[in-house]
């Protein structure tokens, strides 16, 4: 099969390169391996740094940082694109790209993040703020107490849903006659604050409706708290974009291992992908590799070897043999810091092919973790790696 | 596949993808019952899984999973060990023979239809663990087998009265198109027939996954070794097989070459195509066009879940695209819960019929005017909840190529 573009990686930054291609009217593949680790997070996009404002952080960022090979505008454009497609697909997200905020998070402490999306618009708690919590009973991973523990004047009421895992009770949750009555026990419970919490099971498909009926039949606000995966905001999140590209056009290789590609020069002219029965073969003019770090398997240590997996770049690494094991779970870790380097336009430093750009956690420097950037600095090289590829196949 | 279990890190994102997990709190999910629960296996240590026959196959997890482990053939071989170490229930029994049930059923269509709808027999059907509230599939006796034995469209007569085109396909019909809709089949023969393609319908049984689903190894191994010579036959004359029921194809592409371990399995594996994948690839390659009449109708499309594990571009909905004014919504989050045989079971109703519910309410969000699916189960169970007609989407290119 032929297209103009092939992404490469269904996660944060590949999904959002290739919506944005699909829009410009380009016909667009995505190749994935499963389903990426933006649906287990907690659905809220980070985008720079603990401090109230991100442009702070973002400025004090090393030179070398992707989002600098972005800049501020690029930055800004990105997110107020996803902004503007969540919002289209009924999905919305609340925040915008200069500020941070507070959600509140199972164990009770603040977690700071940019943008969240609807049903926690209400979960930035203040220090003395009053609120209540609805529990499940034997929900599995969340305790309220933890909660109670920071905030001590908060109630708590526990609502027998008949079922213990997040999902499950998410899956009720869209069903009417449940919802009704989950409404009716609740009116029942005679709740004298304003702000409830509940963890995230208000529904995986049917979320806005839920909460406008929850809020318009009992008069409070509802705040959802994140949970362990199953992470229902990571699925919402996932699915939503997955959804948009669909409906883009953008066409889906899934389960794909690719184990070959052909080149032509300076160019990668397809991708082979092996399972069983006759390999695929995903022909296009450019493509984009958004296959993430180490996790997501885009990179792999191979005795003291750091290999990228799809093309074998060359991999950048200030990490020396002996640091390896030192403070590994330290944020700041040199081996945050691997990845592919890249010049202005995306494309690959130290590499020959003219017709590949690159995005997302798998881009050198880029230290995520440090700077509290994922799924922003996704976004953004997302997008930034698109425009580069679409200027390439003018 | 041993080897593979070992990367699961724990991610939970098989779980995410469960519909079985979503819906029924007595099973723990691919990730405790898969790769888990693996690791107790090896050890030799019994573990008590007799949830483990809550899984419905549907694939799910294998697609979603980002580090190559195949959860669902690590439950497949533990229901296998499962069902062995027990007695076999009624239904097990009588699914994994569903060919015989089904040649039978045809032959004695008139009386067998009057038989499975008697209130008397559906009792029956509850006491040996049987659903009795859902209609029983009707068999027809014009089997696509009885049509075959008329038409002798064997490789060595075709090419014997030079009757052969450039493309040459054997139609691997399966149980329920031969047995259940031959009329559809029939369909899919004359498709075929119009792009210029020589359709042979081989000697063939059930291709084995009813006997796998219930835990009748040797059984689905048999079946498997008679299709794979019959068809390895043709592939051996440049021929390539055909499949439409997206069950079958998935078992002939991913379990001949490996749990049903056939000699020709890889060879099997190799040149099975799905129709439409097939029309798509004779259509890239310059072969055929569809030239298409416009239909204004809007179409609601629920992909099985073994098309959706193929992980390809649904190719249907890439031929239908070029259908003037068809407007199409595509659901793919949503198994329909029937998984075959597993509907039928007394045992399984509930979670059948939660996740029916669910997937049939997103169906419907569009207000189509028909809903279509390959699979002929999943057409049973989303007709058990709407009155909106469901039909096979070779009904739709039908009508859209005026034949």
């Amino acid at each position: 099969m032929k297209y103009d573009i092939a992404v490469i990686g269904s996660g944060m930054s590949g999904l959002m390169a290739s919506i944005y291609l699909a829009e410009q009217g380009l016909n667009t593949a995505i190749v994935s391996r499963g389903d990426p680790i933006c649906s287990v997070s907690s659905g809220c996009i980070d985008i720079a740094g603990t401090g109230k404002k991100t442009l702070d952080s973002i400025n004090n960022f090393p030179e070398e940082h992707p989002y600098n090979k972005v800049g501020e505008k690029g930055i800004s454009y990105s997110i107020q694109y996803f902004l503007n497609i969540m919002k289209e697909e009924g999905y919305d997200y609340t925040g915008n790209f200069e500020k941070n905020r507070n959600i509140l998070t199972p164990i009770g402490k603040h977690r700071v993040t940019s943008l969240v999306p609807f049903p926690m618009k209400h979960a930035d708690i203040g220090k003395d703020e009053a609120f209540h919590i609805i529990s499940f009973k034997d929900i599995k991973d969340f305790f309220p107490s933890y909660i109670r523990g920071v905030f001590p004047d908060t109630s708590i009421s526990v609502f027998n849903a008949g079922t213990h895992t997040t999902m499950g009770i998410a899956a009720k949750m869209d069903n009417k006659d449940f919802l009704s009555t989950f409404i009716t026990w609740i009116k029942s419970q005679k709740i004298k604050q304003n702000k409830i919490g509940i963890p995230a099971v208000l529904g995986i498909t049917k979320t806005y409706e839920i909460i406008k009926k929850l809020e318009i039949e009992t008069g409070k606000f509802f705040f959802e708290i994140p949970t362990l995966p199953p992470s229902i905001p990571g699925i919402r999140l996932y699915r939503s974009l997955k959804s948009i590209a669909e409906k883009k056009g953008v066409s889906f290789y899934g389960s794909a291992e690719i184990t070959d590609f052909k080149k032509e020069k300076d160019r990668i002219i397809n991708i082979t992908i092996k399972k069983p029965g006759r390999p695929d073969y995903v022909n296009a003019d450019a493509f984009i590799l958004a296959t993430g770090s180490f996790v997501s398997g885009g990179l792999f240590l191979d005795k003291n070897i750091f290999k990228e997996t799809v093309f074998n770049l060359p991999v950048y690494s200030p990490v020396e043999k002996e640091v390896f094991n030192q403070d590994f779970f330290k944020l700041g870790h040199p081996i945050e810091k691997s990845g592919i380097l890249i010049d202005n336009n995306f494309n690959a430093t130290e590499s020959a092919y003219s017709n590949l750009f690159i995005a997302g956690s798998i881009l050198a420097n880029s230290e995520t973790m440090k700077y509290q950037c994922g799924h922003g600095m996704a976004i953004a090289t997302g997008i930034a790696a698109a425009k580069s590829a679409k200027e390439y196949l003018k | 596949m041993k080897e593979t279990f070992e990367n699961c890190i724990r991610c939970t994102i098989c779980v995410e993808n469960c519909p079985v997990f979503k819906v029924n709190p007595e099973y723990p999910g691919p990730k405790q019952a898969g790769p888990d629960a693996e690791r107790f296996r090896l050890d030799g240590i019994e573990t008590v899984d007799k949830w483990i026959t809550h899984c419905t196959q549907c694939k799910r997890c294998d697609f979603a999973c980002p580090y190559g482990v195949d959860p669902s053939k690590l439950i497949l071989n533990a229901q296998i060990r499962y069902v062995s170490k027990h007695k076999k229930t009624i239904p097990q029994l009588l699914f994994s023979n569903f060919h015989y049930i089904a040649r039978l059923g045809s032959f004695f269509s008139i009386i067998t239809n009057i038989i499975t709808s008697l209130g008397i027999i559906r009792k029956l059907f509850k006491l040996i663990g049987l659903r009795s509230d859902i209609p029983f599939p009707q068999f027809r006796f014009k089997t696509l087998q009885r049509f075959r034995k008329k038409s002798v469209k064997t490789p060595e007569y075709l090419s014997n009265n030079n009757q052969l085109k450039k493309r040459k396909v054997a139609f691997f019909h399966g149980c329920y198109l031969n047995s259940n809709a031959p009329v559809e089949g029939r369909m899919i023969i004359a498709i075929l027939e119009h792009f210029n393609i020589t359709v042979a319908i081989p000697n063939q049984v059930c291709c084995g996954l009813p006997a796998l689903g219930n835990g009748d190894l040797v059984k689905a191994k048999g079946f498997a070794k008679k299709n794979s010579k019959e068809f390895a036959k043709y592939i051996e004359q440049g021929w390539d097989i055909i499949y439409s029921c997206t069950s079958c194809g998935h078992t002939l592409i991913y379990d001949y070459p490996e749990i049903l371990d056939t000699k020709e399995g890889e060879l099997i594996s190799q040149n099975t195509w799905n129709l439409y994948e097939y029309l798509l690839m004779l259509k890239d390659n310059g072969e055929l066009n569809f030239n298409f009449t416009a239909l204004d109708k809007v179409i609601s499309y629920h992909i099985p879940c073994h098309l959706r594990g193929r992980g390809v571009p649904y190719p249907a909905v890439k031929i239908f695209k070029e259908i003037p004014n068809l407007k199409m919504n595509i659901q793919d989050i949503d198994c329909c819960g029937f998984s075959g045989s597993y509907g039928f079971k007394e045992k399984n109703k509930e979670t059948t019929d939660t996740l029916g519910r669910i997937a049939v309410e997103s169906l419907e969000e569009c207000k189509p005017d028909i809903i279509i699916s390959d699979c002929g189960a999943c057409r049973m169970q989303i007709s058990n909840f709407t009155e909106t007609q469901i039909i096979d989407p070779i009904q739709v290119m039908f009508d859209a190529l005026e034949l």
